[in-house]
């Protein structure tokens, strides 16, 4: 397996960007849907994005919420039509090509209520394979599989709705990995986890996902510490436009020795850059999910079974 | 095809799983529609030959009339709901945009969620034939073949005023046009509870606008009088150009739907 190092292996292009950008437009009401009176403004949260990922490289945006990344992301899976520009993904145009995207991708979200709470996960995973066109056996031997890749078996026939935040967000990684596919878009991955949990998480990236199945990841992240220590290369983005992008190590180099990844923000986007998270420690703003970890949470197995 | 199938299979052991998972609320509607139909055995009753004159047509029995028209009623109020609701319910559950990152076609989507209402809808038929029969209904010369023909159409019929119902619910999230136009006027002219003979003519006109008069008629004609496909061109061909025009009317409506809150980053808004 080939991991990006900076330079010297030619890859293939996982995701491409030219100008990509996204309007919306603030609509005053059914009456200019009526007159096609087109708006009373717009945001711009994706401006003219350029992005060159090669397979396998884990990618990194980040920002501070409201920058933009959850989107650039919902285009590239082809929720959302960008206004101008073009993106391809694996190859295929996200506007013209979306099914095909759409087979080559999977998305791991932060939203818990994605699932089905009252179906068990095995019947949760089972149910999105057979939206992946996986059936039968064929679902239930890769269910299986995934199951055990993130450490859920114990917990299969269990109802999602007794799992705890940790388990829920594995949940979500193997949803993503269904249809094996060659990128996977993680939106704040760790956002609802407490820090040994947002710990866990990332570990498990790295080797599961990374190192053992060289996947191409683009992750967004709102917190610096899970941007150096998964991410090949790093964008820094704000109000919708990529600011500086490069490997952590040479984002802080360029500023001087005993730079941190927040003073290149600062230096980037010349705003403080507030973080939510940090690896292992609690950080200013940090929010505990009550739930999971009520629930004897964290990433890791739960104590006394579910 | 046969991926649509198993997907399909699969979508209905998901709404199953899901309604099982609220057994008690399950049971209780299918308790209540008993008292249902009992309300208008006993309207019947009290009606007796009164309406001779409107119910010759069908066989000149008005709890055999409204039986059919309630039971088979039920199919425009799935449809309606159905779609619009499925929509709106795997929005609301957060479940949408998972669903539409799969491979799997937003408007397969929205149709097969809708598939385990029309399997508790027919289940909820065959009920009520069932409970009618017992209750002194003659069902002995029905044309099953014609009757099934029929629910075929009328299903399509209905589904497609569905489709286009979800697509105002995809772009406007409520106040669906659709739905409060068909659902206050089906059950007044489209012959439900009583023969759309009753009104003055000059409302029939309305009801002769409705697919639910045609359903109901040829299901009637059907089903207690055992009129053959032939007798029953009218209906069967009237549900025919219906279905012709709001099929692919529908599914182009939902296509714009899907684009548009694509466009506008609605897709999950509800």
């Amino acid at each position: 397996m080939h991991r990006y190092s900076g330079g010297g292996i030619i890859r293939e292009t996982a995701i491409e960007t030219c100008k990509l950008t996204k309007t919306f437009v603030v609509s005053r009401g059914i009456t200019d849907l009526i007159r096609r009176r087109p708006s009373a403004g717009g945001i711009t949260p994706v401006d003219g994005v350029d992005l060159l990922i090669r397979k396998g490289e884990v990618f990194g945006i980040l920002g501070p919420n409201g920058a933009g990344k959850t989107t650039l992301i919902k285009i590239l899976c082809t929720l959302i039509l960008p206004t101008g520009g073009e993106a391809r993904v694996n190859g295929f145009d996200v506007e013209k090509e979306s099914g095909r995207v759409r087979e080559s991708i999977g998305l791991v979200t932060t939203d818990e209520r994605s699932f089905y709470w009252r179906l068990t996960g095995r019947q949760n995973l089972e149910f999105f394979a057979s939206l992946h066109n996986f059936f039968s056996d064929d679902a239930r031997y890769m269910v299986d599989e995934l199951l055990g890749i993130v450490d859920l078996k114990y917990a299969a026939d269990e109802r999602f709705l007794n799992y705890s935040a940790g388990m829920k967000q594995k949940m979500a990684i193997a949803r993503g990995l269904l249809n094996d596919p060659a990128v996977l878009f993680m939106d704040e991955p760790t956002r609802s986890l407490d820090p040994g949990a947002a710990q866990g998480l990332r570990d498990f990236i790295k080797k599961e996902i990374v190192e053992e199945r060289g996947k191409t990841i683009f992750i967004s992240t709102h917190n610096l510490a899970e941007a150096e220590e998964l991410c090949d290369q790093v964008a820094i983005f704000d109000d919708g436009k990529i600011k500086v992008i490069g490997t952590p190590a040479d984002l802080k180099a360029s500023l001087g020795d005993g730079s941190k990844l927040s003073d290149v923000f600062l230096h980037h986007t010349g705003k403080r850059f507030e973080e939510r998270g940090g690896a292992g420690v609690t950080a200013p703003g940090f929010r505990r999910d009550r739930r999971g970890l009520g629930r004897g949470g964290g990433f890791g197995r739960r104590r006394g079974g579910v | 095809m046969i991926a649509i199938y198993r997907k399909a299979l699969s979508f209905v052991r998901r709404s199953y799983v899901l309604q099982m998972s609220y057994k008690f609320e399950f049971f209780l509607r299918l308790f209540f529609m008993f008292f249902n139909i009992l309300t208008y055995y006993f309207v019947a009753k009290l009606i007796g030959t009164a309406g001779m004159k409107y119910l010759e047509p069908y066989g000149g029995d008005y709890f055999s009339f409204v039986l059919i028209g309630i039971a088979f009623s039920g199919y425009l109020m799935v449809s309606l709901r159905g779609f619009s609701e499925s929509v709106r319910d795997e929005q609301m559950m957060g479940t949408l945009e998972a669903m539409l990152v799969t491979p799997t076609d937003a408007s397969a989507i929205i149709t097969l969620s809708t598939l385990w209402s029309f399997i508790f809808a027919s289940f909820r038929v065959l009920l009520y034939l069932v409970i009618g029969v017992l209750l002194g209904v003659s069902l002995a010369g029905a044309n099953v073949l014609a009757a099934l023909i029929i629910l075929v159409l009328t299903i399509v019929c209905f589904s497609s005023i569905g489709i286009l119902s979800a697509s105002f619910i995809m772009i406007f999230k409520r106040g669906d046009p659709i739905n409060m136009l068909f659902m206050s006027t089906s059950e007044l002219f489209g012959g439900v509870f009583f023969p759309i003979s009753v009104l003055p003519a000059w409302l029939q006109t309305v009801s002769h606008l409705l697919p639910m008069t045609y359903s109901l008629n040829g299901m009637r004609h059907a089903l207690l009088q055992g009129y053959t496909l032939r007798e029953l061109t009218p209906e069967i061909g009237t549900l025919v150009l219906f279905s012709a025009i709001l099929v692919p009317l529908s599914l182009l409506a939902f296509r714009y739907a899907v684009r548009k809150a694509k466009m506008e980053g609605t897709l999950v808004h509800y």
